[in-house]
C-alpha cells in the first residue's frame, strides 16, 4: 500500500508515533558524525548523512549490554536476566544495506539449536522503517553484494525522499498498522514515476562492478595463498571496520562487579584484535595481522556463505570510508579474481 | 524460550587436587535444582561453561560419564583468572554452569569395533568420561577391544590415579600408562606417548582412534597412527580454542565455517583436513 | 620544489636503494580509490617504485609500521613528525637503526580532509592539488579552495617540518615558522575554566567507540599488553561507560607525554571526530616548559618522564 507523508507533517507524524513506541533514528552527535539513538523529540532526527558511523545493528545488538545481573545474598546467588523489552520500538531511517544486515545477524543469532533472546526480543518488538538511498555514495557497492539502494525486503515500511514529501510504502503486517495514521495521506499518482526515476539513477550509480560472484569458490583455493601476505601489510589492527560493519557480530563476555553483586556484560569484540584468539597456553592461532585480515575476509566471503548461502557483506562501504589507512575491501575482492595482487585500474 | 546464556546453579560437593604440582584440581558439582538435573543429558566429549560470577566463565570438558549419576566432574588447570577462582572454591560454594554444549564422541560409530584411546597430560578429562562410559557393564559389550594409552610428563602429573588403578586390574581393558620421566617409586613404563604407541602397534583394522593431548604430542603421535594405517575418518580428536559464548554466536572459536563450540569440539581428522589450518 | 618534483626524487631514491639491495622494503604512499586520500604501500622491487607518490594528502605516520616490519631492512618516507617518532622509537630500542633508512621529505603541511569534506555540499568525487589550491569536484559542484585554510591544526603549529634525522632529504629544508603560535585546540582549551575543560573533555570522549584506531595508528603505542586489556588488576571496563572512555583517553595521552611527536595521526584516524591532539599537544607544551624537551630531535636524549636523574627538580614536592 502506498501513502505519502508531507515533510511539513514529518515531526507531528513522529510525535504521534512516539506516544506508543520508543523511536530510534539517526542523530547527529557533532557535524559529520551520527549514530542511531532513541530520540526524545522529533527534531533530533538527522538524515543528512547517507550512512551513520555506527550501523543500525546497534539497536538490536548494543555495543555494551548487560545480559544479566547477579547478586549473592545469604549464600544464594540470584540472577536477573535483562532480555525483556518493555515498549514497542520503531527504527526509522535505516538504509536497505543496514536492514539487510540485520537479517544476516538474525540468521546467526537464531541459528539452531540456540536462540539469542537478547537479540530476538528487540527484533520482535521493532518495526523497521527503511529509507531509500538517493543518491548512494561512491563507496556503496550494495548491488554487487546482493542488495540494492532501494531494496524493500526486510523493511516494514519504506520511505523514499521525494523532496517535499516522503513516499511511504506499507509492506508488512507491522507496516499496515500505520494505514490508519492520519498524517499518511493518499499517494500522488506522480509519486510512482518519481520513485522509479530515483531508483534508476541510484542503481546506475552503484553499478555491479565488484566481482562478488563465485568468490566463495575462489577463496576455497586460497587459504594458504601468498595473497594474504600482501593484503594485510597496511592493516594496523584497529577495530574500525568491524565495529562500523553492519554484519559483524563478534562479541566478548565479561563479568563486571565483585563477589556481592555485578553484571555479566556482552561487549562488541573484533577478530582483528590480537587477543581475540589468544589461548591461555599462550598459543595464538592468528598471531599477526596476516592471519587476522585473512580471517575477516574469509569469514565474510567464504565461511558465512558456506553456512547461509549469501556473502556476509552488504556493500555499505563504511569500512572503506573510515579505515585510517585506506584499506579498500573492494580491491581485496577484485584481487581474488586475479592471480596475485597488482596495482588495480579502478 | 530458554535463554542459553543463563547459568544454572550448582554446588561444589567435593574439590581435591589431582596432581603433585597442585595445578590441576578436580571439582565435583551437584545440581541445586532437581529439574535441572533431570533435563541434563549428555554424552562423553561434551563440555560445560563454568561461571564464577564476578570473575567470568570458561569452558571445561566433562570428566564424569553419564553413567555416573548425581554429580558432574571437571578437572581444572590453574592458568588465569577464572581457573584460579575455581581452584579457590570450597565445598558448599555455588558456581554457575551452562551445558551440555558441543558434540560428543561418535559412540554409535564405535559399536562392534575396537577403540584405541590415546591421551596426554591434562587433556585426558573427556577421555575419562569416554572410558568410564564404554567400560560400564551396560555398554562394555557394545564395543570390542578397548586399548588406552595415557602419558604424562611425570608420575605425579597423572590424572585420575584411582581410576587408572581400577582399569589396570580389569581384564577387558588394555591400559598402558607411561611417563616421560619416572621417579624412584615409578614401576611403570617410561617413554613418550608416540613411541609407546609405536611399540604397542595396535591393529588399525576395524578400530577407531581417539586422541587428545597437547599440540606437541599430537604432532608426533599422528604420524605414528598414519604408519599404523589408521584412515583419517577413523581418527577423532577434541579441539580446544578460545571460547566465550559456547553456542556459536560470538564468532570467536571458528575454524573455517565450523565452530569448535557447536560443531565440535570433537572432530575427525577427515573433517579437519578440509578445514583451514586455523588452530 | 614542486610536489611533483619531490615525488620524482622519492621514486629515484627508493629505486636506487632497492636496486642496490640496500633495503628489502620501501614503505611510502600511493594513490588508491578515494579522493583526498593516499594509502601506505610496501614496495619490494625497483619497478614497483613507480607507484610512490607525494602530495598534501600523505597524512599517515608511517613510523607505526616499523613494529611490524622491523625484521626487514626498510626504507621509510618520512615527514618531520614521522622522523621524530622514529628517533624516539630508536631511543626506546624498538628497532636497529642500522637497518632503517629514512628518506626525508620536508613537509609542506598536510590537508585536513575532514574539513574539506565539510566545506562542500555533496560527496566529493575528485580532488586535485594545484599549487596552493585544492580543487574538489562532486556530481553537482566544482569548488576551488585555498589550501592554507584547510591544513591540520597539528601542521599549522608545527616547527619541525624538516626531518633533520633522515639519511637523505629529497628537498631543501623548509623555513621552520609555524602558521599559528599555539595549537588552535590547545588555545581554546587553555581559555576554559577548570569546569569547562572537564565538560568539554567529557562531551568529546562520550562519542568514543573503543575502536582503538588512535592507539594502533600511533607509532608510540606498541605495548603487546595494553593497559586496557589487563585484568589482574582490571583498570578499565570493556564497554562504553563514561568513566571507562575518559580513563582510556586520559591515560593514553599521559602515556604519550614526552614521547609524542605531535603528528596528529590519532585525531585523523578517529571515525567519531574526537579531537585528541589538544590533549597530547598541551602535554607536549608542558613538557617543553618544564623540562625544555621536545621528543625526537636528537637520538641521544631520552624523554624526561622515562628517566630518573638524582638532580631532577623536586619543587613539586611541598
Amino acid at each position: 500500500m502506498m501513502r505519502r507523508l508531507d515533510k511539513r507533517d514529518f515531526e507531528t507524524f513522529l510525535e504521534s508515533v512516539m506516544e506508543e513506541c520508543d523511536l530510534y533514528a539517526p542523530v547527529s552527535l557533532t557535524e559529520g558524525v551520527s549514530v542511531f539513538k532513541k530520540i526524545d523529540h522529533p527534531n533530533e532526527v538527522n538524515f543528512s548523512q547517507l550512512l551513520t558511523q555506527k550501523p543500525a545493528k546497534e539497536i538490536f545488538f548494543p555495543q555494551s549490554e548487560p545480559m544479566f545481573n547477579y547478586e549473592r545474598r545469604g549464600g544464594k546467588i540470584q540472577i536477573t536476566s535483562n532480555e525483556e523489552v518493555k515498549r514497542e520500538r520503531i527504527l526509522l531511517g535505516a538504509r536497505p544495506c543496514d536492514i539487510e544486515a540485520i537479517s544476516l545477524i538474525e540468521k546467526v543469532f537464531m541459528s539452531e539449536p540456540y536462540t539469542d533472546l537478547y537479540f530476538l526480543e528487540k527484533r520482535r518488538k521493532t518495526t523497521l522503517i527503511g529509507l531509500g538511498c538517493n543518491p548512494p555514495l561512491s563507496t556503496c557497492f550494495c548491488s554487487s553484494a546482493g542488495g540494492d539502494p532501494f531494496l524493500r525486503s526486510g523493511s516494514d515500511l519504506f520511505l523514499v525522499d521525494l523532496g517535499d514529501a516522503y513516499s511511504v510504502e506499507l509492506l508488512t503486517e507491522k507496516g499496515m498498522v500505520f494505514s490508519k495514521n492520519k498524517f499518511l495521506r493518499e499517494a500522488d499518482p506522480e509519486d510512482l514515476r518519481r520513485i522509479k526515476e530515483l531508483e534508476d539513477k541510484a542503481f546506475e550509480k552503484v553499478g555491479f562492478s565488484i566481482p562478488m560472484d563465485g568468490i566463495e569458490k575462489r577463496l576455497d583455493l586460497m587459504m594458504e595463498s601468498f595473497f594474504w601476505d600482501r593484503v594485510h601489510e597496511k592493516c594496523i589492527g584497529c577495530r574500525i571496520c568491524t565495529y562500523l560493519c553492519p554484519t559483524c557480530h563478534c562479541f566478548d563476555i565479561v563479568d563486571e562487579g565483585d563477589f556481592a553483586r555485578g553484571q555479566r556484560m556482552r561487549n562488541w569484540d573484533s577478530c582483528l584484535s590480537p587477543l581475540y584468539s589468544l589461548e591461555t597456553s599462550g598459543h595464538n592461532p592468528r598471531p599477526t595481522t596476516r592471519e587476522r585480515t585473512r580471517q575477516r575476509l574469509m569469514h565474510k566471503f567464504n565461511y558465512f556463505p558456506k553456512i547461509f548461502n549469501r556473502v556476509g557483506c552488504v556493500g555499505c562501504g563504511r569500512c572503506i570510508q573510515y579505515c585510517p589507512v585506506h584499506f579498500d575491501i573492494r580491491q581485496a575482492i577484485i584481487w581474488t579474481s586475479s592471480k596475485r595482487p597488482r596495482k588495480p585500474k579502478i | 524460550m530458554k535463554n542459553p546464556y543463563l547459568p544454572i546453579p550448582m554446588v561444589v560437593k567435593k574439590a581435591y587436587s589431582e596432581t603433585s604440582d597442585r595445578m590441576l584440581r578436580t571439582i565435583e558439582l551437584g545440581f541445586l535444582n532437581e529439574s535441572d538435573e533431570k533435563g541434563f543429558q549428555f554424552m562423553p566429549g561434551q563440555f560445560c561453561e563454568l561461571s564464577v560470577l564476578g570473575k567470568g566463565e570458561a569452558p571445561f570438558g566433562i570428566a564424569s560419564s553419564p553413567t555416573e549419576k548425581g554429580s558432574l566432574k571437571f578437572t581444572i588447570n590453574k592458568a588465569g583468572r577464572v581457573t584460579t577462582a575455581l581452584h579457590h572454591l570450597e565445598e558448599g560454594e555455588e558456581v554457575g554452569l551452562r551445558g551440555p554444549l558441543g558434540n560428543h564422541y561418535p559412540i554409535d560409530r564405535f559399536e562392534g569395533k575396537n577403540v584405541l584411546i590415546i591421551g596426554g597430560g591434562f587433556a585426558f578429562t573427556t577421555l575419562r568420561s569416554l572410558v568410564v562410559y564404554l567400560s560400564h557393564p551396560e555398554n562394555r559389550s557394545k564395543v570390542k577391544e578397548i586399548t588406552i594409552i595415557y602419558g604424562a610428563r611425570m608420575p605425579g602429573l597423572l590424572l585420575y590415579k584411582e581410576e587408572l588403578a581400577q582399569w589396570e586390574n580389569r581384564k577387558d581393558l588394555n591400559l598402558v600408562v607411561t611417563v616421560d620421566w619416572g621417579d624412584k617409586n615409578w614401576k611403570g613404563k617410561v617413554g613418550l606417548v608416540p613411541n609407546v604407541l609405536e611399540e604397542i602397534a595396535p591393529s588399525s583394522k576395524d578400530t577407531y582412534a581417539v586422541i587428545c593431548g597437547p599440540p606437541i604430542m599430537i604432532k608426533f603421535t599422528f604420524p605414528k597412527l598414519m604408519a599404523l594405517k589408521f584412515p583419517n575418518e577413523r581418527i577423532y580428536t577434541s579441539l580446544e580454542k578460545r571460547m566465550k559464548c559456547g553456542i556459536g554466536k560470538c564468532g570467536r572459536c571458528n575454524i573455517g565455517h565450523l565452530f569448535v563450540c557447536k560443531d565440535g569440539p570433537v572432530f575427525s581428522y577427515a573433517q579437519l583436513e578440509k578445514l583451514p589450518k586455523d588452530y | 620544489m614542486s610536489q611533483l618534483a619531490i615525488q620524482e626524487k622519492i621514486r629515484e631514491k627508493a629505486k636506487e636503494l632497492l636496486s642496490k639491495k640496500e633495503v628489502d622494503l620501501i614503505i611510502g604512499f600511493s594513490n588508491w580509490t578515494l579522493p583526498l586520500r593516499t594509502t601506505p604501500v610496501f614496495i619490494r622491487t625497483p619497478e614497483g617504485t613507480e607507484s610512490l607518490i607525494w602530495n598534501s594528502f600523505c597524512e599517515n605516520n608511517l613510523a607505526t609500521y616499523i613494529h611490524k616490519f622491523s625484521r626487514f631492512r626498510v626504507g621509510i618516507i618520512v615527514k618531520g613528525c614521522d622522523a621524530r617518532s622514529l628517533t624516539a622509537l630508536s631511543l626506546e630500542k624498538r628497532f636497529n637503526p642500522e637497518r632503517v633508512f629514512l628518506i626525508g621529505v620536508p613537509c609542506q603541511r598536510m590537508v585536513d580532509r575532514k574539513k574539506v569534506t565539510k566545506a562542500v555540499k555533496g560527496e566529493i568525487l575528485r580532488a586535485e592539488e594545484r599549487g596552493e589550491e585544492i580543487i574538489v569536484e562532486g556530481e553537482e559542484f566544482k569548488t576551488v579552495l585555498n589550501k592554507k585554510d584547510y591544513l591540520y591544526p597539528s601542521c599549522q603549529v608545527c616547527t619541525h617540518r624538516t626531518p633533520i634525522q633522515a639519511h637523505v632529504l629529497v628537498d631543501d629544508p623548509v623555513e621552520e615558522s609555524p602558521l599559528v603560535e599555539i595549537h588552535p585546540g590547545v588555545n581554546q582549551f587553555e581559555k576554559k575554566t577548570f569546569e569547562e575543560r572537564w565538560r568539554f573533555f567529557e562531551k568529546e570522549t562520550s562519542r568514543c567507540i573503543r575502536c582503538y584506531a588512535c592507539r594502533e595508528v600511533c607509532p608510540m603505542c606498541y605495548c603487546t599488553e595494553c593497559f586496557v586489556d589487563d585484568y589482574r588488576p582490571k583498570w578499565i571496563g570493556g564497554g562504553l561507560q563514561p568513566q571507562d572512555l575518559q580513563f582510556y583517553h586520559i591515560v593514553r595521552a599521559y602515556h604519550q607525554t614526552g614521547r609524542c611527536s605531535g603528528c596528529g595521526a590519532c585525531e585523523r584516524a578517529c571515525p567519531m571526530d574526537i579531537p585528541l591532539t589538544y590533549l597530547t599537544q598541551k602535554l607536549n607544551q608542558d613538557v617543553k616548559e618544564l623540562f625544555g624537551f621536545e621528543v625526537g630531535l636528537n637520538s641521544k636524549t631520552p624523554p624526561p618522564l622515562s628517566t630518573f636523574e638524582v638532580d631532577d627538580k623536586g619543587d613539586f614536592i611541598k
